[in-house]
């Protein structure tokens, strides 16, 4: 046990063998993956390929059929609370409470993530000034279009600077400028942190990653860097997206 | 940070949802309605002249109290019926719940929240009632004190049996609905139809509400016509209604908790 606890310490995330079924569906099929610290990998694929129910895995929000995962070694089946804290998140289309503000959303959140104080309050102006929403810090949610709680989602995702980032279309909903400002937010917190996200923007996922998991019908096609995999199929990473997914369109 | 500490954040943040909620307000201000206009009604349609009853204190507390016995279960299922089921259905949980907190806080929080905004509901049903007691006169009866306590554990049994179907069911609405549907109707049936039995229902949950009224130990008889099973009374002890009424809340509790640990986000 400590050696496989070892082991998986070394990686940010661990997959292993990761299978889930959703009535007799198979969504994921024994998804086995490897991030290291500090790496930035986009999980790619089709409609229905098995991105968000393996991002909803790791978070601890489905169970698995079969197989387990490791957040920074900590199994997330078995501790995931402990897993959990070291991971900020965006899932799906986020909703929020519509009845409260984000500076009182994030103090909810950053409370329940063990921040308090100075720290939490200086941290709350941080983020709100990082994805620009000063100005509706304290408008109730209810008024928010798709694209600002976006904006709030990568906030409280970023709210108490945790180790890793798992972010499921990170920039879905946003204008332009606000993908553009989202790309340069995760190009700086690549530089500390493990960005596991999953895309259908391959420019995004161009500039913000390094490698690239592709998968399709829950099953593993490819995992390997940008260059490699362009090397490789002689292609852009469009291309190899387009390729390897060529026989399911 | 214990997770006790964490179940006062999630109380304290709940409790701050169920303020902001404009349905909070608008249940205060029908709940004052209602106790209104069955004392309007008592006084306006002279209810004790018509009965072989002679009007006092106990007479006109039991009336008002029993007359607005639904309150606790309108009040409790407003506030009950979404506190699970709207973290699904509306993918607030994408955002709750994957945080470091285990869900049993999250699932006890939020029941905190909801037994304080409904008990404040069924308090001032009752200070309504007292103040009109006084009012009119002069007095207020202890029994007064031990009906708004059985009222507040009924109303607490109506949050266990919301928060199951909230923790089972997709939707805030079904929710609701079944939940009005079990107590007001389900329990109902059963509960007649053992009176048509001659089995006492001791342990149904609205025979066990009844206490609210029973405890002003003024025969059930006083209203007058024929009780369904013969004559049977429906005069449940306080004692023991307190106690299935915990029952009632325990257990669907329990389950609550047991199934928000295993339900998915799909």
């Amino acid at each position: 046990m400590y050696i496989t606890k070892l082991l998986t310490m070394r990686e940010s995330i661990v997959i292993e063998g990761l299978s889930k079924y959703y009535d007799g569906f198979l969504a994921l099929d024994k998804l086995s993956l490897k991030i290291k610290k500090n790496e930035d990998v986009a999980l790619l694929g089709p409609n229905g390929a098995g991105k968000t129910t393996t991002l909803k895995l790791l978070c601890g929000l489905l169970r698995p059929s079969a197989g387990t995962a490791y957040i920074n070694g900590v199994n997330v089946m078995e501790e995931r609370e402990r897993a959990i804290s070291m991971v900020g998140t965006i899932l799906e289309t986020p909703e929020f409470y519509p009845f409260l503000t984000p500076v009182e959303t994030l103090s909810y959140l950053g409370r329940l993530r063990e921040m308090s104080g100075r720290e939490l309050k200086s941290r709350i102006e941080e983020v709100i000034k990082l994805v620009r929403l000063e100005e509706w810090a304290k408008v109730k949610i209810e008024k928010f279009s798709r694209g600002m709680k976006q904006r709030l989602a990568l906030a409280q995702a970023l709210l108490h600077d945790p180790p890793i980032l798992i972010l499921d279309e990170p920039a879905l909903g946003l204008d332009p400028r606000g993908m553009m400002e989202v790309r340069e937010i995760l190009k700086k917190a690549r530089k500390e942190k493990t960005v596991f996200l999953s895309s259908h923007l391959i420019t995004e996922v161009v500039q913000v990653c390094d490698k690239v998991a592709l998968i399709d019908h829950g099953h593993l096609l490819v995992y390997d860097s940008i260059p490699r995999l362009k090397r490789k199929y002689r292609t852009s990473l469009e291309g190899v997206y387009l390729k390897l997914t060529e026989a399911t369109i | 940070m214990s997770e006790f500490e964490k179940l006062k954040i999630v109380t304290k943040y709940e409790l701050l949802k169920q303020f902001r909620r404009k349905r909070f307000y608008g249940a205060l201000v029908l709940t004052l309605l209602a106790v209104i206009l069955v004392i309007a009604l008592y006084k306006g349609l002279d209810i004790p002249g018509k009965l072989p009853i002679s009007d006092s204190p106990e007479f006109f507390a039991l009336f008002v109290t029993s007359a607005g016995a639904t309150i606790p279960i309108f009040a409790a299922v407003f506030f009950a019926g979404d506190s699970i089921a709207s973290e699904f259905e509306h993918k607030t949980g994408y955002i709750l719940f994957p945080n470091p907190v285990k869900r049993s806080t999250l699932v006890i929080g939020k029941y905190i929240a909801c037994l304080t905004v409904t008990a404040l509901i069924v308090i001032l049903a009752y200070v309504a009632t007292m103040i009109a007691l006084v009012g009119i006169y002069q007095q207020l009866p202890i029994e007064v004190f031990g009906s708004l306590v059985l009222a507040l554990v009924y109303a607490n049994s109506v949050l266990g049996i919301a928060f199951l179907y909230s923790s089972v069911l997709k939707g805030s609405m079904g929710a609701t609905i079944a939940t009005l549907l079990t107590i007001m109707l389900v329990f109902g049936v059963i509960e007649i139809s053992l009176i048509f039995a001659n089995i006492e229902p001791w342990f149904m949950h609205g025979y066990a509400g009844d206490s609210i009224a029973s405890v002003y130990g003024i025969s059930f008889a006083a209203f007058g016509g024929a009780m369904p099973g013969g004559g049977m009374e429906r005069n449940p002890n306080p004692i023991t209604s307190f106690f299935v009424m915990l029952g009632y809340f325990i257990v669907p509790f329990i389950l609550s908790i047991w199934l928000v640990k295993r339900r998915e986000m799909l």
